[in-house]
């Protein structure tokens, strides 16, 4: 009667490698990828002066002083990323040598460099050649020097990108694509670029023949190729729109006055795309989940670095709205503008990753250094063109739209000056995925290109004074878990803290 | 009409008692059978008597066994009374039912009998065990009724330690705990345990060791607790019995914090301040860092001005709450068959307001001697619970508890009702996750109901005089529904609330069947006793679950049809398939009357094991007793035994967790998405050994007047399998390995006597028991000996600055608190604000008290009696979430120093100097509560005046025309004098979850209550 021990012990609701498709990793791994929502919005965010709070758990990035959870947060991206990757490091395993899923293999390759590229800009030397081999005995891997990494991704690259064939099936869970090789393919190349990209600073020999390799091997060519992820309605997958309905967020996080500024001084048709002031008055107006008024002339945004009460001193302070009634408060925030709610709040927006725009600046980039990338005013315009169309995909429904005749009036203001390009192209990129909510990227750029050109905050009790952090600490329980390896990559690296640059960025 | 005293003949009856040695014994009642008329004897053990000549005397005395003595026409009676030796020929329940003599056990066991349990009453019965059994420690989650209990037997047995096994009417029975709150908050949805009505219990018998628990092999390890409900008893009359119950809980506040300072923050020029509007009342929350109280109006959340002077009167939100259980019994028994059935109805309130717990039990037990060989009994128990609002504990939202926190001048009715006019959730704080305690109490849902039968049907064949057969088969299934709304309004959510209801099942079927034989090999030398048998267990939990997605489309409207759509699926979490196939023997030879060896051995064969690992565990154990009274009498000694046994037990495996699996996940805009769990799995999994020595003497004096039980353990795990962390890294983490090790070494200690007994018919009984429990963990990896982390408390979660963990070397769970940051000699370094900083994390203590147990007195004086229960606890800490939240708000006395003039940190600088920055007293308190954890870690021991019954019976001559033949009253108390604490704002007992890994950590959860209350007891004529 113990015959049928093994049919009790079978979880009836999970299956074995046999019967389970493996495409179905690949969308896992984006969609958890694609969730950033506090990850990037905590420190990130405010870093780069796009957003401003006065909330507790927003001095994290705000003022650079520890709120919430602190330092419990440094984990957030790193254990996500992780998670993401180990998805494919088990669907790697699961296809390999099987020649039918070679689309699929070099797409999930893709994947992997996207996820390993936003840790290693984050924290520096990472697990990398190690990562996710716990089910082979490997529970303290070595961090890699994110040199090293570097090379490898890059190689990986070369690889991926050479091996995907449109004649063969593609991806068929595949939440960037819908299984669209060729614009896998792009996508791949595009990376290419990012990566080289990254390494101006550093090593612009080798940028100069990734930059060049990728625009040869054929880059993103429209919005319609953006790596995003549109979020279920039904199963609260953006995590952004989540941290935007949560009425704490919702109340207290504001554009930060450092971009609305900039986009101001632009004239900018975006602005009344993503921003817009609460309706009414006092506190319960504040609150309220509903449309504002998002004319740009009324739009400004809040500084980094106050408190709910201190923000009254601020330069600039446009007062609180007044209390609506006996039992309402007034509202200190009420009158600075914050992200549209119905944009940035819908549940059903799109998580953005990589888009057309962001290639085609980092082509100007690289074109305006002299590398045959092809024309950088040319990719310049491509790029504020694609920017803005591309903020009307934020949402199933369109809403962030910018007419088309605003478009052009804006692309024609804007021409490419050879004088100022690094700084026009850069500005852009900044603008642009902070409209995207995609400050992970934001972060990286700024500390690649040097612009926007930030004043860090002051404010007592910093964890960092006197600089804008240029770095995340490893998450807290590296020393305890893989003490070892933390300590060799520590004494590689230079210290565990805000303000040690990792390589690409010395 | 006729009197019918007059026709029999009543005579003066005169007479003295003697014990056996012939000396006069004073104190002896004696009754006349059937009636309650009766006298004692005097200091000559002399009486006198008013009876009819044709009565029957009985005569009863503690310690000696009772007689009967038919008067037959004398008026002069004399009797020798023979001591009873009580405890000598007592037969007890021990595993797997069977039924020893208990002066022949080789291992410890106690049994509490089940007065003890139902006159004051709790209503998860196991939490009335506290201070009653030596080696068994109780804690509770303090969510109010039907809350979980935490039952220790000796110790933190292993690193997954939790609740014994219950057994009853010989069936193991399921006691899954069905959600308890962690750092993040969630209620306490309660055990198995907290089914079972007290009325029905006849006793509980509580096997400690693992020699006494072996032959449940794979559940042995945290011991097993044994339940005997109540049967009719043969040939007794149809009987009527009714007992009402009524007890009060009455919210105590434990706190003791300042009240000097009022609400209020640092305004913009850094000065205290408190606060002039509406919204600084809301932005300041229930911070008490405002000026001193002056009286003056201040506005508050209600929109109203109140006077700023203190009032605290927080526990005024909480209710006296009244609890009502009824119970009526009906029993018999004839020549052939015994029945009882009980109906039951328990109604308890919770001290918060809006919630309940409603139990109705049915309880039937049967019996029929079908042959004069065979017998068939039946027990049902069926079980309906429904709970209402189950307290939200710990942090979180939702949590009515958070009332606990508010500054001394704020009047917790302001916070009345809850809502806005425009019936939204009306926030106290600029934090809208700290919920409002009205809106969580009036509007938030957390309810439960279950439907539960335990049932048992065996057969016993009696083949000859020592040998039976016996067939049993017990079947508990339980269905569970829980509803949990969010409502509309709620301040922390942007949409019009949600709700999630989940169903499960859980059944346990257990089939075994016994042979047993008790023969004699060599005649009056060599006795055998021996039992064979095997078990089938099959247990199973299944359930689904729906929840909203997106809100509530119609506000205020609470259904789950009222969403856009809908997420549901499998409790994946709770599904289990596990089966277990067991034989198993034991055998006991005595020779003569003083030495007694027994062997038993199970052998466990598991579905939950990899075949490749082997085909299962063996537990044996071996005990032996020597009675050394019955080799040497002595004087005065009724029985001395000392006795040595050994045992090695295994626990049980989980289901599933030794291959690889993936499931899907939802799906996204319809793209299927799949992935796998992050615990990685071990295919070489068994499950772990706990291996036992015990020791013990047991001495019995004049009768039992006196008596002692002392038992020594020893107890070690190996190969526990630890739920290692592993870094994200890692592409898992977690994974199971089995290279943990726990030691336990103890002393328990049980001495009880009759030392007052009084011509008068006076006696006291006190009984007091003991229990030192020295617990190490050995090893915890096996590698780097990595610290397993337990719990934490949520002012600290994320970044675990104050925890409780498995630290190799030091008794677990350990708290670990981060101290201030100190300098080589131990100074404390203040940074550059003149703030104190964070230092090492130091372990502080275990979670788990080190000594404890209880005194327990009955006095009977004629129809009074009088009980009493004094329970103790020592050298366990206290990780209190409550201390950390006042000292950051303000509220904690500690922060009065420095009101005034600003904080001067005593200690260095970075560089050295003594620190003088002088810090306004917000900003250094704050400090010193986000940074040095070590100051929340309080003493946790205590002694406490458990319980009080005090009763009167009103007996048959009293009642004479009534239709009752007695009726007791007892006033009953619970919880009543903390005699000795050192926790100067909480309960030392306070705490939000019974899992272990919680121990010890509290804030959040229901104050403390003192329970007040009668139970009547009337028992029918038949």
């Amino acid at each position: 009667c113990t015959k049928n021990f093994e049919a009790i012990n079978t979880d009836p609701n999970k299956t074995t490698g046999n019967l389970i498709n493996p495409n179905y990793f690949l969308s896992q791994s984006q969609i958890t990828f694609s969730q950033t929502g506090y990850d990037q919005l905590l420190f990130q965010s405010e870093w780069m002066q796009s957003l401003a709070s006065t909330f507790s758990y927003y001095y994290n990035g705000d003022k650079y002083v520890f709120g919430g959870a602190g330092s419990g947060y440094f984990s957030y991206p790193w254990n996500r990323t992780y998670s993401a990757l180990t998805l494919i490091v088990e669907m790697q395993a699961l296809i390999k040598d099987k020649p039918e899923y070679t689309n699929l293999n070099a797409c999930a390759t893709i994947l992997r460099v996207m996820e390993v590229q936003r840790l290693t800009d984050l924290y520096g030397d990472v697990p990398y050649s190690e990562a996710g081999l716990a089910k082979s005995g490997n529970f303290t891997p070595k961090y890699d020097a994110q040199q090293a990494i570097y090379a490898d991704m890059l190689a990986q690259l070369d690889a991926a990108t050479a091996a995907l064939d449109a004649s063969k099936v593609g991806p068929t869970a595949d939440l960037f694509y819908k299984g669209d090789v060729s614009k896998w393919k792009r996508l791949g190349y595009s990376m290419m670029l990012k990566l080289g990209m990254r390494l101006v600073k550093v090593d612009p020999a080798t940028a100069k023949t990734y930059a060049e390799k990728a625009f040869a091997g054929g880059t993103m060519s429209s919005i319609a190729d953006d790596a995003k992820v549109m979020a279920d309605p039904a199963n609260a997958t953006s995590s952004n729109s989540d941290v935007m309905r949560t009425p704490d967020d919702f109340r207290e996080v504001r554009w930060g006055k450092t971009l609305i500024d900039y986009m101001k001084s632009k004239n900018d048709p975006r602005i009344p795309a993503i921003a817009e002031i609460a309706i009414g008055n006092g506190l319960a107006a504040n609150q309220n989940q509903t449309a504002g008024d998002n004319t740009a002339s009324l739009q400004q945004g809040m500084p980094n670095g106050y408190t709910i009460s201190s923000i009254a001193n601020a330069p600039g302070y446009p007062g609180a709205t007044p209390a609506a009634s006996a039992t309402d408060a007034p509202a200190p925030l009420g009158k600075y503008s914050r992200p549209r709610f119905q944009v940035y709040a819908d549940r059903g927006s799109a998580n953005y990753i990589y888009t057309y725009g962001e290639s085609e600046l980092l082509l100007a980039e690289a074109a305006s250094r002299g590398w045959n990338t092809g024309v950088a005013a040319t990719h310049f315009a491509n790029a504020l063109t694609a920017d803005m169309k591309t903020l009307a995909g934020y949402n199933a429904t369109p809403i962030a739209t910018v007419s088309d005749a605003a478009i052009a009036t804006y692309v024609a203001a804007n021409p490419l000056n050879p004088a100022t390009a690094l700084q026009q192209i850069n500005l852009e990129y900044w603008v642009t995925t902070s409209a995207t909510f995609n400050y992970n990227e934001t972060f990286a750029n700024w500390r690649r290109s040097g612009f926007p050109v930030l004043t860090p905050v002051v404010f007592p009790g910093q964890y960092i004074t006197g600089q804008v952090p240029r770095r995340m600490p490893y998450p807290t329980s590296q020393l305890q878990q893989n003490g070892a390896n933390y300590n060799a990559a520590v004494q590689r690296q230079g210290a565990d803290n805000f303000a040690t640059r990792v390589w690409w960025d010395k | 009409t006729v009197n019918v005293d007059k026709l029999v003949n009543f005579a003066v009856i005169k007479g003295k008692v003697v014990d056996e040695n012939g000396a006069p014994l004073p104190g002896v009642s004696i009754s006349v059978k059937g009636t309650s008329g009766g006298t004692v004897t005097d200091a000559s053990g002399n009486f006198t008597l008013n009876a009819p000549d044709n009565a029957t005397l009985v005569f009863s005395f503690i310690g000696y066994q009772s007689q009967e003595v038919a008067v037959g026409g004398r008026t002069t009676i004399s009797v020798k009374m023979n001591p009873s030796a009580k405890g000598l020929n007592e037969v007890v329940v021990t595993a797997l039912g069977i039924s020893k003599d208990q002066k022949k056990l080789g291992y410890a066991v106690s049994t509490v009998n089940g007065d003890a349990l139902n006159k004051a009453k709790e209503t998860n019965v196991a939490l009335s065990l506290q201070g009653r059994v030596a080696g068994l420690s109780v804690g509770s989650s303090n969510g109010g009724p039907g809350s979980s209990a935490r039952v220790l037997l000796r110790g933190l047995t292993s690193f997954t330690a939790g609740s014994p096994l219950y057994v009853i009417n010989g069936v193991p029975m399921d006691n899954t705990q069905r959600g308890a709150s962690g750092e993040w908050g969630g209620a306490d949805y309660g055990d198995g345990i907290s089914n079972i009505n007290p009325d029905d219990i006849e006793s509980m018998t509580v096997l400690k060791g693992q020699s006494a628990s072996a032959l449940y092999g794979s559940r042995a390890v945290n011991g097993v607790i044994l339940i005997t409900t109540k049967s009719g008893k043969k040939n007794s009359a149809f009987g009527v019995e009714f007992n009402t119950n009524i007890q009060f809980d009455k919210p105590v506040d434990n706190t003791d914090f300042q009240q000097v300072y009022g609400q209020g923050i640092l305004n913009a020029a850094g000065v205290a301040a408190k606060p002039t509007s509406l919204n600084e009342a809301r932005n300041s929350g229930s911070l008490a860092w405002g000026t001193k109280m002056d009286g003056s109006m201040v506005p508050q959340i209600d929109g109203k001005d109140h006077p700023y002077s203190p009032v605290s009167n927080y526990i005024d939100f909480y209710r006296t709450a009244p609890s009502f259980t009824n119970t009526a019994v009906f029993s018999g028994g004839g020549k052939e068959s015994t029945f009882r059935l009980s109906l039951s109805d328990l109604r308890a309130n919770s001290m918060v307001p809006n919630s309940y717990l409603d139990r109705k039990t049915f309880n039937f037990n049967g019996s029929q001697q079908v042959t004069s060989k065979l017998n068939v009994n039946v027990v049902a128990n069926y079980v309906l619970e429904n709970s209402k609002n189950r307290s939200g504990l710990s942090d979180g939202p939702g949590n009515p508890n958070n009332v606990q926190f508010l500054a001394p001048n704020q009047d917790q009715a302001t916070l009345a009702p809850g809502v806005t006019p425009d019936g939204k959730e009306l926030t106290f704080t600029d934090d809208s996750y700290v919920t409002n305690p009205y809106f969580a109490a009036n509007y938030f849902q957390k309810n439960t109901q279950r439907s539960r039968l335990i049932s048992a049907l065996s057969a016993k064949y009696d083949f000859t005089n020592w040998l039976y057969l016996q067939g049993r088969v017990g079947y508990d299934v339980s269905n569970d529904k829980r509803i949990d709304i969010e409502p509309t309004g709620t301040g922390y959510r942007g949409d019009n609330g949600t709700m999630r209801q989940a169903n499960a099942q859980i059944t346990e079927f257990n089939t075994d069947i016994l042979l047993n034989a008790k023969h004699s090999l060599v005649k009056d030398l060599l006795n055998v006793d021996f039992t064979a048998g095997g078990n089938i267990r099959k247990s199973n939990a299944d359930g689904t679950f729906i929840e909203g997605q997106g809100g509530f489309i119609i506000p205020y409207f609470y259904s789950l049809t009222n969403f856009g759509s809908r997420n549901s699926g499998p409790s994946t979490d709770l599904i289990t398939n596990k089966q277990v196939n067991s034989a198993y023997y034991s055998a006991d030879f005595s020779i003569k009357d003083y030495l007694v060896l027994s062997t038993t051995g199970r052998y466990d064969y598991y579905s939950t094991i990899a075949k490749s690992v082997g085909p299962g565990i063996f537990s044996p154990s071996v005990s032996g007793s020597f009675i050394f009274s019955e080799l040497h009498k002595m004087d005065g000694v009724d029985l001395g035994k000392v006795r040595l046994s050994f045992a090695q037990t295994s626990n049980d495996a989980a289901a599933y967790s030794n291959s690889v699996y993936y499931n899907l996940n939802n799906a996204i805009n319809g793209v299927p998405t799949a992935g796998f769990s992050s615990q990685l799995p071990n295919l070489f999994l068994k499950p772990f050994t706990l291996k036992e020595v015990e020791a013990g003497l047991e001495m019995k004096f004049w009768g039992d007047r006196l008596g002692f039980d002392l038992t020594l353990f020893s107890r070690k795990t190996n190969n526990e399998i630890i739920n290692g962390n592993l870094d994200w890294s890692t592409g898992y983490t977690n994974r199971y390995i089995g290279t943990g090790s726990t030691q336990n070494k103890g002393i328990e200690f049980e001495i009880h006597g009759t030392p007052v007994r009084s011509t008068s018919g006076f006696s006291w009984t006190p009984s007091f028991n003991f229990t030192y429990v020295k617990n190490k963990i050995l090893q915890t990896d096996g590698v780097t000996n990595d610290n397993i982390n337990f719990g934490r408390f949520r002012p600290s979660a994320a970044n675990g600055l104050a925890i409780t963990a498995l630290v190799a070397g030091l008794p677990g769970p350990q708290i670990l608190a981060a101290d201030y940051k100190r300098d080589a000699s131990g100074n404390i370094v203040f940074d550059s604000n003149g703030l104190p900083q964070t230092g090492n994390l130091i372990p502080m203590g275990s979670t788990i008290p080190k000594i404890y147990g209880g005194l327990n007195n009955t006095f009977n004086y004629k129809q009074f009696n009088l009980g009493f229960l004094v329970d103790y606890r020592f050298g366990n800490k206290v990780l209190s979430a409550t201390e950390q939240a006042s000292i950051f708000r303000g509220l904690n006395k500690l922060t009065l120093n420095g009101r005034e003039t600003g904080v001067v940190g005593v200690g260095v600088t970075e560089s050295g100097t003594p620190n003088t920055v002088s810090v306004p007293a917000q900003t250094y308190y704050q400090a010193l509560a986000r940074n040095v954890y070590t100051v929340d870690v309080l003493d946790g021991s205590f002694i406490k005046l458990r319980q009080i019954t005090f009763g009167y019976t009103f007996n048959a001559a009293f009642l004479r025309g009534t239709p009752f033949s007695s009726i007791g009253v007892s006033a009953v108390g619970r919880n009543l004098w903390t005699i000795m604490k050192h926790t100067k704002n909480i309960d030392p007992e306070s705490g939000f979850s019974n899992d272990v890994r919680y121990a010890g950590i509290e804030g959040g959860s229901l104050p403390f209550a003192r329970t007040y209350g009668l139970n009547v007891n009337f028992k029918f004529k038949n």
